[in-house]
């Protein structure tokens, strides 16, 4: 909105009613390029507006016009109103910024529009943080640090783009150099952002008031762009080290649950996926069914996500597979699973070795290659369990009923596990492999090396099913 | 990902690539956008219970039919079944040699 009447208004309404969503609309950078710039000229016109004050600076304008406001009548300290005044003084020159870089956005030429607007957008960061810490700004109005924070990621994002393709367009070689430090070099601003969102973090987290009206509320939001942030510099351990200062201090925490399921879902997510690439599959399923189960049903990106990470992990803790209606909403999910999915079930374990060949890249990209690497047993299993059917029953004793074949040679079990394959395996091999699965406790029985023999259970030779 | 669909069906001639220039256009795009792996914002805050994923999509018995509920195929009618019996067959003939 441009500086104006109409504008202080606003202001005066969101403090007075405490209303912190409305406040943090008022430093809403998500907005068409034309409204960005009638905000940056607005402050000319309000310069000329007011005759008396012809001399002064624009932030004293800001000053003076949320003084005038009507909420001085309300109780605001002039020290409040001077950090709001930092505030929007470093609002109005972010709009200047954004809406040149907005305007020259797909121009060709070396620029550094998107610094310049981080820069100007970490002024007004630095400027809320400042009111928290010494103007007096209440725990309500801690959406503005969402829409600060929020927004300094993104703007951190095209930064980082605008450089690196920068560095392209002058010097194609330099996509192939090996720099000294390539990865820190790439992501410069967005490392600079995390540790921005780091001191958000500490204003929430260090407020001592009384939970009811404590910064501590603002706490999952700002987690969740942290996590965000450390996930896409790849940094696992800053996002675990966040969760062990939050686990510390969970005593003073408001509860969990009273945070919008937004929030609970976001955190959720990340904390299953932490758990997931620490390969701890029980934790990550916990986290990752809670995220599923709270989630709004028709975010169906997010689901995708979540599923991504659940079913390697489902696949891992209980040996199932994802029903076929599961998937049915997401073909990019049966694109990536169902082909490993019908080689489990199946037990072809060559064309499970295949089909993971062929996702590799993507299964890679996406965190998941080694997990499902671990789904070759369970394919393993299910083979070795068709040879037992296979084998039938052996003729039963009158008055008995039939008992399956629990005697199977080692070279049946061979020849299943090459099937398909050019290679050959040798019963070593095969040994070594049903040894494993004897181990594992995915085969109860024994091998009996003098006679060529696997021996197996005569009650459940494969636990978990009837047979 | 759009660009592996196209690659598999790469005989279907210049005549069906033409028609579907429009469409693999706006298919790219929201691949482009897939190369991004985070998670993505809601668009409100806060939902009703009702609207979660556990409640909306639970059957009246309270099963969320997430999984199949056994990890055993017993159809062994499938061609896959079929050649691991001709194996073990085998196996068994060369034995009795």
């Amino acid at each position: 909105m441009e500086f104006g009447k109409e504008f202080y208004r606003e202001f005066a309404e969101a403090w007075t009613t405490q209303n912190g969503y409305q406040l943090g609309q008022t430093i809403s950078p998500d907005l068409p390029a034309a409204d960005l710039q009638r905000i940056y000229r607005s402050m000319d016109t309000e310069h000329l507006n007011w005759k008396n004050g012809r001399n002064d600076d624009y932030k004293t304008l800001i000053k003076r016009g949320l003084q005038n406001s009507g909420v001085k009548a309300q109780g605001i300290s002039p020290n409040e109103v001077q950090g709001w005044a930092e505030v929007y003084h470093a609002y109005w020159k972010s709009t200047g910024c954004l809406f040149a870089a907005k305007r020259s956005q797909g121009n060709q030429g070396s620029t550094s529009l998107w610094t310049e607007v981080y820069d100007e957008w970490k002024k007004l960061v630095n400027a809320l943080i400042q009111g928290y810490n010494s103007h007096g700004f209440e725990a309500w109005t801690i959406p503005c640090l969402y829409m600060a924070g929020k927004h300094l990621r993104l703007f951190a994002m095209k930064a980082d783009d605008e450089r690196n393709k920068n560095a392209v367009d002058n010097d194609p070689s330099a996509a192939f150099r090996d720099d000294f430090d390539p990865e820190s070099e790439k992501h410069k601003q967005l490392e600079d952002c995390a540790r921005v969102l780091n001191r958000i973090f500490t204003v929430c987290l260090s407020d001592r008031a009384p939970l009811a009206e404590s910064r501590k509320w603002g706490i999952y939001y700002i987690i969740n762009l942290l996590f965000k942030t450390y996930f896409k510099l790849n940094s696992t351990s800053l996002s675990k080290n966040v969760i062990k200062v939050l686990t510390a201090g969970r005593g003073d925490m408001p509860d969990f649950y009273a945070f919008p399921k937004s929030q609970q879902v976001t955190f959720k997510y990340h904390e299953g996926v932490l758990a997931f690439l620490e390969e701890n599959y029980v934790e990550a399923e916990k986290h990752l069914t809670e995220a599923w189960n709270t989630i709004h049903k028709d975010a169906t990106r997010n689901k995708e996500l979540i599923l991504t990470y659940l079913i390697p992990c489902h696949l891992i803790t209980t040996h199932t597979l994802p029903s076929e209606k599961l998937l049915e909403p997401y073909p990019r999910l049966q694109k990536l699973f169902l082909p490993l999915c019908r080689c489990i079930k199946k037990g072809e374990l060559h064309a499970f070795d295949v089909a993971l060949q062929e996702g590799e890249d993507e299964f890679v990209k996406r965190r998941i290659y080694l997990t499902l690497e671990r789904g070759r047993d369970i394919a393993l299993r299910n083979l070795l369990r068709k040879v037992f059917i296979a084998g039938g029953f052996v003729t039963a004793k009158e008055g008995e009923l039939p008992v399956r074949r629990t005697r199977i040679p080692v070279s049946e079990f061979a020849a299943a596990i090459t099937l398909g394959s050019q290679e050959k395996v040798d019963n070593d091999e095969v040994e070594c492999l049903l040894a494993n699965m004897i181990y594992k406790g995915l085969m109860k029985g024994y091998i009996s090396r003098d006679h060529g023999m696997v021996v197996l259970s005569k009650s459940g030779a494969f636990p978990g099913t009837g047979v | 990902m759009a660009s592996s669909s196209k690659d598999t069906k790469p005989t279907e001639g210049a005549k069906a690539e033409q028609q579907q220039t429009p469409e693999t256009t706006t298919q790219q795009k929201p691949a482009a956008l897939e190369e991004d792996d985070e998670f993505e914002d809601f668009p409100v805050d806060d939902w009703a219970v009702e609207d979660t994923e556990a409640t909306a999509n639970t059957t009246t018995s309270g099963q969320q039919h997430l999984w199949e509920e056994s990890w055993d195929d017993d159809d062994t009618s499938d061609d896959f079944s079929n050649q691991l019996k001709e194996e073990l067959k085998k196996v068994e003939a060369s034995k009795k040699r």
